[in-house]
């Protein structure tokens, strides 16, 4: 399954940079998640619980961010596991000014599988569209104060 | 396929379901018909702890007309609905949405009430009520909130009912003497969801359309209504021109959902066809 979009921020590219590497902000950012956990450089190992509605299941997560030139690009690798099943992928964030907004691409690419996959597969891409925008949301409200982002950089 | 265990507790009156889901709060679910319910405890893709049986409460389930309204009681089965003279009189959308809906065991068993609260993208009920400008009344130990079908469906699988609110009953305005209305859909051959699904109310004098109200569902990740193609429609005879103009923007604004069965672009252009054929047949029950 393919996720891709783009969305404008209104804050400086260099802060939503810092923020999209920034384990504590990710954590608040990433929808049901509810521990982050550094294990080496760039790598994370995460606990969440992700679904819609009603219909949750918990999952362990590993995270690494690859190919970082800041303040433009990354790679984020994702592997993920739970009861209901499984999600592995890859996707690119790349940021570019516009204007005095930032303006995030982003492309992946996800596969899905176990029991969720079988039975919610006509409910999975909508999913994953509104957990990515919640995301988005949540990094906004993030960098879009001026406490925050400052006070949880590394 | 065995759900994870759970305490079963059958209220006997609307009260104490409301007592008991006060009591339990986010550990309970309410049980209906349990057509989706159950399915996802099987898989244990939900795990309440308590569940809070309706099925006993018998004054949950009727169709009735009174004081301009019709009114649906949230238990009432989709096989009650589709069988209702009443409704085929005065809201034969309704009867005709039941129709399309699941097969003979989920209309047997199933409530409209539960499709509506369960809210599955790809849920019949939701196009119907849409279209219709229904109200879903929710009970609380607070009283009853009216809730107006356009505020309802919130995402999927999510709806604007609170914690501790329970879906108790669905009003619809009393219909005219010849409804223009009709429902298509196009099925999904294995889970008979709708891949697509249209409901069309319509108003016709003097062969121009009065007013329009149409409801998607399957198309987007909560049912919507195509208010382009209604305001495309109002006023104007639906000639083929007409049809064709509005049609057009059936899935205008709106995320329009991919899977495997149906890509985005495929699902769109169901979309405007469906939404034709639905807005033809609902002008030839106007004659």
């Amino acid at each position: 399954m393919k996720i891709e979009g783009t969305q404008k921020i209104a804050a400086p590219r260099d802060r939503i940079f810092a923020a999209l590497i920034d384990p504590a902000i990710l954590q608040k950012c990433i929808p049901g998640c509810e521990q982050m956990e550094k294990t080496g450089d760039n790598q994370y190992k995460a606990k969440l619980t992700a679904g819609v509605g009603p219909v949750k299941g918990a999952f362990t997560a590993t995270v690494s961010l690859q190919e970082i030139i800041a303040p433009e690009h990354y790679k984020l690798v994702v592997e993920g596991k739970g009861q209901p099943g499984f999600v592995k992928g890859s996707g690119e964030l790349n940021l570019k000014d516009a204007g005095s907004e930032t303006e995030i691409q982003y492309t992946g690419d996800v596969n899905v599988g176990g029991l969720i996959a079988s039975v919610g597969q006509r409910m999975i891409q909508a999913t994953a569209n509104m957990l990515a925008a919640r995301f988005f949301k949540s990094l906004e409200a993030e960098t879009a104060t001026n406490s925050p982002a400052s006070s949880t950089g590394t | 396929m065995i759900p994870a265990s759970f305490d079963y507790i059958a209220a006997k009156s609307l009260d104490e379901a409301i007592s008991l889901l006060a009591k339990h709060k986010d550990d309970a679910k309410v049980l209906a018909g349990g057509h989706s319910l159950l399915p996802a405890m099987k898989l244990r893709l939900m795990q309440p702890k308590v569940l809070i049986d309706l099925g006993r409460i018998r004054d949950l389930s009727y169709i009735k007309e009174d004081g301009g309204l019709i009114r649906i009681g949230a238990m009432t089965t989709h096989f009650q609905v589709e069988i209702s003279d009443l409704l085929r009189r005065s809201c034969p959308l309704l009867p005709e949405t039941a129709s399309h809906l699941g097969d003979m065991q989920v209309r047997n068993k199933g409530t409209i009430g539960g499709s509506l609260a369960h809210s599955d993208p790809a849920a019949d009920w939701p196009a119907s009520i849409l279209a219709l400008d229904a109200e879903l009344v929710a009970t609380s130990a607070k009283g009853d909130r009216v809730i107006k079908a356009t505020d309802f469906f919130v995402e999927m699988l999510t709806t604007s009912l609170q914690p501790g609110e329970i879906l108790r009953e669905i009003r619809i305005p009393s219909g005219k003497s010849k409804p223009a209305q009709a429902y298509v859909k196009v099925r999904h051959p294995a889970s008979g969801f709708a891949v697509v699904g249209v409901a069309v109310n319509l108003s016709i004098d003097g062969g121009k359309c009065q007013s329009a109200a149409i409801g998607i569902t399957g198309v987007s990740p909560k049912a919507y209504r195509a208010s382009k193609v209604e305001s495309a429609l109002k006023g104007n005879a639906l000639d083929a021109k007409t049809l064709s103009a509005a049609c057009a923007h059936a899935a205008a604004a709106v995320d329009v959902n991919s899977d495997l069965y149906a890509s985005a672009e495929y699902r769109k252009q169901l979309a405007t066809v469906y939404t034709r054929r639905a807005i033809e047949i609902a002008a030839g029950r106007a004659k």
